[in-house]
């Protein structure tokens, strides 16, 4: 396994004369301009220390039939086809309960390692789901925000780091990993990543490779300020500023560096825990072989889709909390055999909730609070913010308690252990979710 | 109006031409386009000589057979309630299971034959300009098979893109707002009086016409109101509007009152500022680059107003003017995976590459024709590279230009990992009992791309081979290293493998990803 800094010194130091990849690894290496050699100089981050998971449930959660209150009338009288009756609900307290769907959660609740937020939300919310997703990804209610709230963590606390420290488990990656200087990695299936080249000219095809997928010092280095027409990305796991050729000369590398290390990781360890076939579940497990092999990666980036239930919402709407209840089940189960159970905490999010009550097609519109989890041996278990009032509603919808910015300085500063403020660009009341 | 580009121009303009306003081409296309001209070239792109309907369907997604297909099954699901009446329960549970299952599975073999023919559509037709134009219209209004799940209605919409193509915008957004694909992706068909389902009033506006910001919640609410009772004959594929369904009461939507359906909200909608300088915009972002800037698309504005909605004049306007060849515009656009497989193809000259194998492309890439991940479409950009899909697209141009002698994974991947989707795993196991009939993928024809003459002088070759994939001068330490290549290979083994394997790796650059 190699971080940035070594790899680029054993490229340097073991150049040879003949034609073999040092050298041409060197003499790319050579010339690189100085803001990649900033980059690719820092320490890496420690691999003992504290994970985050973030799992994005896309599609607009429906908080309403995830954390339920099913001792209040409201409920069950805007929600005539949807509402869960009692005995399909794991009862946390005298007014709410988890959708029956998520036994594990229900137990993980009680063991006092799942904390559940309710009525998260934001001011004057936004129902479209990529302004909203955008919006809870960058951390910014304006939605200009061209970093993420976990690439500004990067840029912040793990300035210049190996480029594994941010992993997203997702063909795209997400716009919270934006960040000026490091915006993670991003895969999807650890066999495919790597170059593949011709049979007999390895050595050769790969020197070249490495030549041709490095950053260079001709007229395409990151500019600061206006030499550049328009901003460029950020929003899409890019460094702010770049030229799209300089993007795309840092990823090719960021790939070669990461490559060869994830792919002798995840081979290396295999679990015994059994996980489904399901993507969250898959996605969960290659995240557990990753912590295995001692990634030095902070947070870990999953997605599991399908939550814009408009129609016939019932049955996919439990289909999909169980799928995620299984997944959790296996993930926690995985990480407790390993040994780093105590490492990892896991957090949920979903960029709204839907309206009260259920629309002509059995299912729910877009509306705004919803609830989140925040799992883990590190976690405070309970209910935390306030259930929003079912009839005191702001055009149908429920009126958020918790700013979803207090979650994430709980996790920055009660988890990994750093400042929110600048993540944040403010100052919000933490939960005391941590502890 | 926007400044005009003078008429003559370089060859690397016309190659620039020829890639943003469709999928390049080979050295000798491009010549022949050079010596047109810029007014004449662009011409020919606008008023493309060829049929709309000059690539045949296929059988089952053409009017009669999807019509007789639909009756066919519901005398089947008539027959299969008859003969479950006098089963056990688990037995009729079996029959219907196996039913439903048999359906799936001609619905997955038909989408794979759709997303085969408009790929090889795209890569074959006289009229690039249409299908990229067919492209942009599939990711604004889009639908995918994965919610749709009747092929058959995601070729017919690709049928009114095409003929929409270059035409009216509004006239497009009215069909659209009746097009059964959209109408089951946006769940349009039973939102009725009383209890309107919000989403599609919601994203036509947000992502079909205004833009987020230029309408109010009310205005959602109240034009929800008006696409109530549209319902889809699922026997023809037709949509009707039942007034009973409808909520036929007085709605106020951008101030106006008036007891609106969905076609009055639409003729409302192109009232509005926005409906003139929203889809310039995304235009100019599809064809020439991000972050349009605003006297740009002010001035496209105002053009497309004056021409009452239609693309056309617009792409003219686009593709004459001194903007679209400006030097932070040629060679500064991250290509689609899209646009990556059908341009390469033809710049290696090749006329079909194995289906299966390019679908398995578009899927680890982010791209699968029919399948946008979202109504909004898929992100664009930057977005389409990540450490992932860069090495990916590194590894389809080798199984392209190397074929599959090499034990490549990506060939006879069967490890279902990087699917998002129940539907695309499903998928991708049909597509991998195809793709072992691709095995036998040879790749290009090397005698002819790289002569062996050719081989003999390795700086002619490379330049050669520079100017077929990415159509400008490289930079001396580039260059340099593709000749030196070459030059190790010069004499007796320079054989197609080891050609095959110089423009692997020229593929194999991030320089490559950009148009």
């Amino acid at each position: 396994m190699k971080t940035r800094r070594e790899f680029l010194r054993s490229t340097l130091l073991g150049a040879s004369a003949t034609w073999t990849v040092p050298m041409f690894v060197e003499r790319t290496f050579a010339d690189l301009h100085m803001g990649a050699r900033d980059l690719a100089t820092q320490p890496v981050t420690g691999k003992d220390g504290t994970i985050l998971v973030v799992l994005q449930l896309a599609g607009g959660n429906d908080g309403l039939n995830t954390l339920i209150p099913f001792a209040d009338d409201a409920y069950h009288n805007a929600r005539p086809r949807l509402a869960k009756k009692e005995k399909e609900i794991i009862t946390l307290g005298d007014h709410v309960g988890l959708n029956g769907s998520m036994p594990f959660l229900g137990s993980l609740f009680k063991e006092g390692n799942l904390g559940v937020v309710q009525g998260v939300g934001y001011p004057n919310p936004n129902r479209s789901h990529f302004v909203s997703t955008s919006i809870w990804e960058t951390a910014d209610l304006e939605n200009r925000s061209s970093t993420g709230w976990i690439g500004r963590y990067f840029d912040n606390a793990c300035s210049g780091s190996d480029p594994t420290v941010g992993i997203s488990l997702n063909k795209t990656q997400p716009e919270s990993f934006g960040a000026m200087k490091n915006p993670g990695v991003c895969l999807s299936s650890p066999e495919l990543y790597r170059w593949i080249h011709g049979g007999g000219e390895k050595a050769q095809a790969e020197e070249f490779f490495a030549s041709l997928n490095s950053p260079e010092d001709d007229d395409d280095s990151p500019v600061d300020g206006a030499s550049i027409d328009m901003p460029a990305g950020g929003r899409t796991g890019g460094i702010e500023g770049e030229s799209n050729l300089a993007f795309l000369e840092r990823v090719a590398m960021d790939a070669r560096v990461s490559s060869a290390k994830i792919l002798e990781l995840a081979a290396k360890y295999k679990t015994k825990v059994a996980y489904e076939g399901t993507p969250i579940a898959r996605s969960l497990n290659m995240v557990s072989r990753l912590i295995a092999g001692g990634m030095p990666t902070r947070v870990y980036y999953v997605s599991h889709g399908g939550f814009d239930t408009h129609n016939q919402q019932v049955n996919s709407h439990d289909r999909l909390l169980g799928q995620l209840d299984r997944a959790l089940k296996s993930f926690f189960a995985d990480l407790k055999a390993q040994g780093n159970a105590e490492r990892v905490v896991l957090m949920t999010f979903s960029e709204f909730g839907r309206r009260v009550a259920e629309n002509a097609s059995a299912g729910t519109d877009h509306g705004r609070a919803s609830c989140l989890f925040v799992a883990g041996e590190g976690v405070k278990g309970g209910l935390y913010g306030k259930y929003p009032s079912l009839t005191d509603l702001d055009q149908g919808d429920l009126k958020h308690t918790v700013d979803f910015r207090g979650v994430y300085a709980s996790v920055l500063e009660g988890w990994l252990k750093t400042p929110s403020k600048p993540v944040l660009r403010g100052d919000f009341a933490k939960l005391g979710l941590i502890g | 109006m926007l400044q005009a580009a003078p008429e003559e121009w370089t060859i690397f303009e016309a190659a620039h031409l020829l890639r943003r306003a469709g999928f390049g081409g080979s050295p000798d296309e491009i010549r022949l386009f050079h010596s047109m001209g810029r007014r004449k070239a662009v011409e020919s792109l606008l008023a493309a000589d060829e049929e709309l309907d000059a690539f045949p369907l296929p059988g089952w997604a053409t009017s009669e057979e999807a019509a007789a297909e639909a009756r066919e099954r519901v005398a089947q699901a008539r027959e299969l309630r008859q003969l479950t009446r006098d089963l056990s329960p688990e037995e009729a549970d079996r029959k219907r299971r196996e039913f439903r299952q048999k359906q799936q599975r001609t619905e997955r073999q038909h989408s794979v034959e759709g997303q085969g023919w408009w790929f090889n559509r795209m890569l074959r037709t006289h009229a690039p300009l249409r299908e990229k134009m067919v492209l942009f219209w599939h990711d604004h209004f889009s639908t995918s098979f994965q919610k749709v799940k009747q092929p058959v209605l995601l070729m017919k919409q690709n049928e009114l893109f095409r003929k929409y193509a270059m035409g009216s915008f509004k006239d497009l957004t009215h069909e659209v707002v009746k097009d059964p694909a959209m109408m089951l992706y946006l769940d349009t068909q039973n939102s009725r009086k009383g209890k309107p389902n919000e989403n599609f009033a919601r994203e036509v506006m947000e992502l079909f016409t205004l833009g987020e910001g230029n309408y109010t919640e009310q205005d959602i609410k109240e034009a929800a109101r008006a696409f109530t009772g549209y319902q889809i004959n699922r026997l023809d594929g037709t949509v009707t509007h039942n007034k009973r369904q409808w909520d036929n009461g007085e709605k106020a939507i951008f101030s106006k009152k008036d007891r609106y359906d969905g076609d009055g909200v639409v003729d409302l909608i192109f009232e509005q500022k926005s409906a003139a300088t929203y889809l310039p915009g995304k235009l100019w972002e599809y064809f020439v680059a991000e972050n349009p800037p605003q006297e740009g698309v002010d001035a496209l504005g105002k053009s497309f107003r004056a021409a009452n909605f239609r693309i056309e004049p617009l792409l003219r306007e686009i593709f004459l003017s001194k903007a679209f060849y400006a030097e932070s515009v040629m060679h500064n656009q991250i290509k689609s995976p899209i646009q990556y497989l059908v341009q390469m193809l033809k710049e290696l000259e090749l006329r079909q590459a194995p289906a299966a194998y390019i679908l398995s492309a578009q899927q680890q890439l982010g791209q699968v024709l029919f399948m946008p991940p979202n109504v909004a479409g898929w992100d664009w950009g930057k977005a389409w590279i990540n450490t992932n899909t860069l090495l990916s697209r590194y590894n389809v141009a080798g199984f392209i230009t190397k074929g599959s002698q090499d034990d490549t994974p990506l060939a006879n991947n069967d490890d279902g990992a990087m699917m998002d989707m129940e539907m695309d795993r499903k998928q991708m196991r049909v597509s991998n009992a195809m793709q072992r009939a691709a095995q036998r993928w040879e790749g290009p024809d090397f005698e002819r791309i790289a002569p062996r003459e050719l081989r003999e002088d390795p700086e002619k070759l490379v330049d050669a081979l520079i100017f077929r994939f990415f159509q400008m001068p490289l930079s001396g330490k580039e260059r340099e290293t593709f000749v030196e290549y070459a030059r190790s290979k010069k004499g007796a083994i320079f054989t197609n493998k080891e050609t095959g394997e110089l423009c692997h790796l020229m593929l194999s650059t991030p320089r490559y990803q950009l148009d």
